[in-house]
């Protein structure tokens, strides 16, 4: 049992505030009193000091599973900023002998990243039931849900690991869960009882958006308009890396604004770059993929656009989350054009397997080298002794369950009437007040009216770019 | 990354080129003929530049090429047409000085190091612990941690301006404000390659050029200087531009072993031992292999004899049947006087 003192004691030394954010004290005591903990906090709460500073309490090991190596990486670095060099990510870009080189010297850790492939592997889980574990986090535990049987199946194995690593103590945190989600990842997990800090998902300060184009060209006119137009900083959101490179370019030749690309393929040099540069201020927009760039903090982003349909309603509010942290005027824009939802489709169903292919995959014997994800897929479920039925049928209700997600999304878009009200209830959450500016079906979108008209000395002014003066800046004198 | 701007570089207006042989080069293909080709195209310091090239890119680049009648293919064979030439010299392409750099040194991890260490020094000039290092693989965060380690007390930054401040001021002022933009350290993200195309209004594949060619000329310079702070940011990397297994047979070969106990002790078929000492032939300097084994004075002297007058390209191996060379012996002679002429 650590008390609410050791809490607070803990907060001043490590992170030097003296207050708690809405639900990171309740998830702390939860812990602390030995609770397995699900946390549902909206996106910029800080869910990540829940588990460090409980780590840095209970002085073992932390593991954190977590979906992206990209987001495992900027975690570590966070972590080494606030200098805690005990931090490492385990991950499918190391070679054998850093990995083995991580897990021999596991009790030097406080902090492991791993993905739920990575500590599938049976050296891995090894090792780690070798350590004391202070604590299972399950991050962004909504994956579990929105992921699973057709990407990414070893979420679904989480719950046979922690058995497997002795039933530790486990936080499952995420920003965004319906109560069908919450009840799917407790289920998953294997931890019915958990206790749940559940906080409101609804972000007050964003005004929500939406217009619909009937042509391309108006869609991409728009959008520069609104780039040029609005308070920066600002994320545009794409469904594809070409689309994403591509309207970069469009925008930094089009607007006055500096504008870059930001998604999976990026090397690691130009990602640091582009990351730090808008930290930095230096950049006032980045072009992102979705399944990109989890891990930037930044508190005053002041729109969030979506250039394409998102999949389901979870990702969106995820995404649009990343707009203003700070609590000021921001904004969430999603640009509609009838159709976009094909390629939403697409997308969301491109990794779920026809039965032809199931039925195909599911009798070949599988070669060593795989040809591809979906047959990977199917083996993965044949080699656990799932049953071809079970999977024909589990793939089905998956293709159903994308398909009323995708529903659910473009009946937000769609609607006439409040968009906040729905999203509300949605996600099963009805008890709050409205903002006073709240949607573009409440109000007319006025972008001076709400603060976030971009002032003409705005335009970020870059430093000089002669090497001379880039020399003697870099090192102090 | 390859364009139909950048396939020009590649092309002669005088003699038809193979594609084929360009994209292998490119890919990093080893085989003797890519190789020796490589080496009549001038083409080798390209050597596996772009790995991840498609045939479908190269092929596509050619195309434009004939499309815009800038070339002329036939059997996949390509050559400048006079509008090529004169667009090629137009173009105004940059001109890499340094780019045999990459067939002895694995750049790209010197330039992980480089980077990393220039922004470790950089925060540490500035009393700064708390920042965000880049990303690197983790075998490049151990070696820098271990030199910054070693060399911390040596007033690195004042060593890293002078250093950089000498070599910078070696390169024309665009490519020194193009490398310098690159670096990262305190407040100082740097900026991406991407950014300095668009500033400088050329293709992603020019700018990255011009990057992997100034890298070259740093570790050329680095290589030229020899301070040590700088010169361990190469250990480990520096490596024969021979495959090993190649290199074991020259050894041999140059011990005075003949062909066939190298073939037998290393357990390799005679074609192999002969594609070996090929390989080495075209990668290494001229004095760096013993032509003179194989090829004696008096058979060189008949050879020249054969072949006077005559352009290497168009020599053939019959030409030499009543000498009863094989033709891996043809194929050295081919390569000496091609160094040769290059000298």
């Amino acid at each position: 049992m650590i008390s609410d003192s050791q809490f607070y004691q803990a907060l001043k030394q490590t992170f030097g505030f003296e207050t708690f954010r809405p639900g990171q004290l309740e998830a702390l005591k939860a812990l602390g009193a030995g609770k397995d903990t699900l946390a549902v906090l909206p996106t910029g709460a800080g869910k990540t000091l829940i588990y460090e500073l409980y780590g840095f309490l209970a002085d073992q090991l932390v593991v954190v599973v977590s979906p992206l190596i990209s987001l495992m990486q900027d975690q570590v670095a966070t972590l080494s900023v606030r200098g805690e060099k005990r931090a490492a990510a385990l991950t499918s870009m190391m070679t054998y002998n850093e990995k083995q080189a991580v897990l021999a010297h596991l009790n030097q850790y406080r902090f492991l990243f791993v993905s739920p492939e990575m500590l599938s592997q049976s050296a891995v889980l090894t090792a780690i039931s070798r350590v004391q574990l202070g604590l299972l986090v399950v991050d962004e535990a909504h994956c579990i849900s929105t992921w699973g049987p057709d990407f990414r199946p070893e979420y679904l194995l989480l719950g046979q690991i922690r058995h497997l690593l002795g039933d530790p103590l486990t936080l499952m945190a995420t920003a965004t869960a319906t109560d069908h989600v919450k009840a799917d990842i407790k289920a998953k997990l294997q931890l019915p009882d958990a206790e749940e800090i559940i906080l409101p998902v609804d972000r007050q300060n964003i005004f929500l958006d939406v217009e619909k184009f009937e042509v391309l060209a108006d869609k991409d006119e728009r959008l520069e308009t609104l780039v040029q137009q609005l308070k920066k900083p600002g994320v545009i959101y794409f469904s594809s890396k070409q689309k994403a490179d591509e309207m970069a370019g469009y925008l930094n030749q089009k607007t006055t604004c500096h504008v870059a690309a930001y998604h999976a393929d990026l090397d690691l040099e130009t990602r640091f770059k582009v990351q730090q540069q808008f930290m930095l201020g230096q950049l006032d927009v980045i072009c992102a993929t979705s399944a990109f760039g989890m891990g930037i903090d930044k508190n005053n982003v002041r729109f969030v656009i979506h250039y394409h349909l998102p999949g389901d309603l979870e990702s969106y509010w995820q995404e649009i989350g990343r707009a203003g942290r700070d609590g000021q005027p921001s904004i969430a824009i999603l640009l509609y054009q009838p159709g976009d939802e094909q390629i939403a489709q697409f997308l969301s169903e491109t990794t779920v397997p026809e039965p032809n292919e199931i039925d195909y995959y599911y009798h070949q014997k599988a070669p060593l080298a795989a040809p591809d994800n979906k047959a990977n897929l199917i083996w993965f479920y044949r080699n656990h002794h799932v049953s071809l039925e079970r999977v024909l049928a589990g793939f089905e209700k998956r293709r159903e369950q994308r398909f009323r997600a995708l529903q659910k999304m473009l009946a937000y878009v769609r609607i006439s009437s409040c968009r906040r009200e729905f999203i509300r209830s949605y996600f099963d959450q009805t008890d709050s007040e409205k903002p006073t500016h709240c949607c573009d079906n409440d109000e007319q979108l006025d972008i001076s009216a709400l603060g976030l008209e971009a002032s003409d000395n705005e335009r970020v002014q870059l430093a000089s770019t002669d090497w001379q003066s880039i020399v003697t800046q870099l090192f102090a004198h | 990354m390859l364009d139909a701007t950048q396939l020009l570089r590649f092309l002669s207006a005088n003699t038809p080129r193979r594609l084929r042989v360009i994209e292998n080069v490119l890919v990093g293909k080893r085989s003797v003929s890519t190789l020796y080709w490589g080496m009549r195209y001038a083409q080798l310091d390209w050597l596996g530049y772009d790995k991840r090239l498609s045939r479908t890119e190269v092929d596509q680049a050619a195309q434009s090429l004939v499309n815009d009648k800038l070339a002329v293919m036939a059997d996949t064979k390509v050559k400048l047409t006079p509008e090529g030439l004169t667009t090629l010299n137009a173009t105004s392409l940059y001109q890499p000085q340094a780019l045999s750099v990459r067939l002895t040194v694995d750049i790209s991890t010197f330039w992980q190091r480089f980077l990393l260490a220039i922004q470790v020094v950089s925060e540490a000039s500035f009393e700064n612990r708390q920042y965000y290092p880049l990303q690197v693989p983790w075998a490049v965060k151990q070696t820098i941690k271990r030199w910054f380690h070693q060399y911390r007390e040596a007033s690195l930054a004042e060593q890293f301006r002078t250093f950089l401040e000498a070599f910078l001021t070696s390169l024309p002022t665009t490519q020194a404000n193009f490398l310098a933009n690159l670096l990262v350290g305190h407040v100082q993200p740097g900026k991406t390659i991407t950014q300095l195309a668009q500033t400088a209004e050329m293709s992603l594949a020019e700018a990255t050029l011009i990057q992997t060619d100034l890298v070259c000329q740093l570790v050329q310079f680095i290589q030229q200087e020899q301070a040590p702070v700088f010169t361990t940011l190469l250990a480990g990397l520096v490596n024969s531009p021979v495959s090993q297994s190649a290199l074991q047979t020259v050894q041999a070969y140059n011990q005075g072993q003949s062909l066939s106990t190298i073939s037998q002790r290393r357990h390799l078929k005679d074609s192999t031992v002969r594609e070996h000492l090929l390989e080495a032939a075209i990668l290494e300097p001229l004095n760096a292999f013993d032509y003179e084994r194989t090829l004696s004075p008096a058979l060189q002297t008949k050879l020249a004899d054969i072949f006077d007058q005559q352009s290497i390209d168009e020599w053939q191996f019959d030409q030499v049947a009543p000498l009863s060379l094989e033709f891996w012996q043809f194929r050295l002679y081919e390569i000496l006087r091609s160094k040769q002429d290059d000298q």
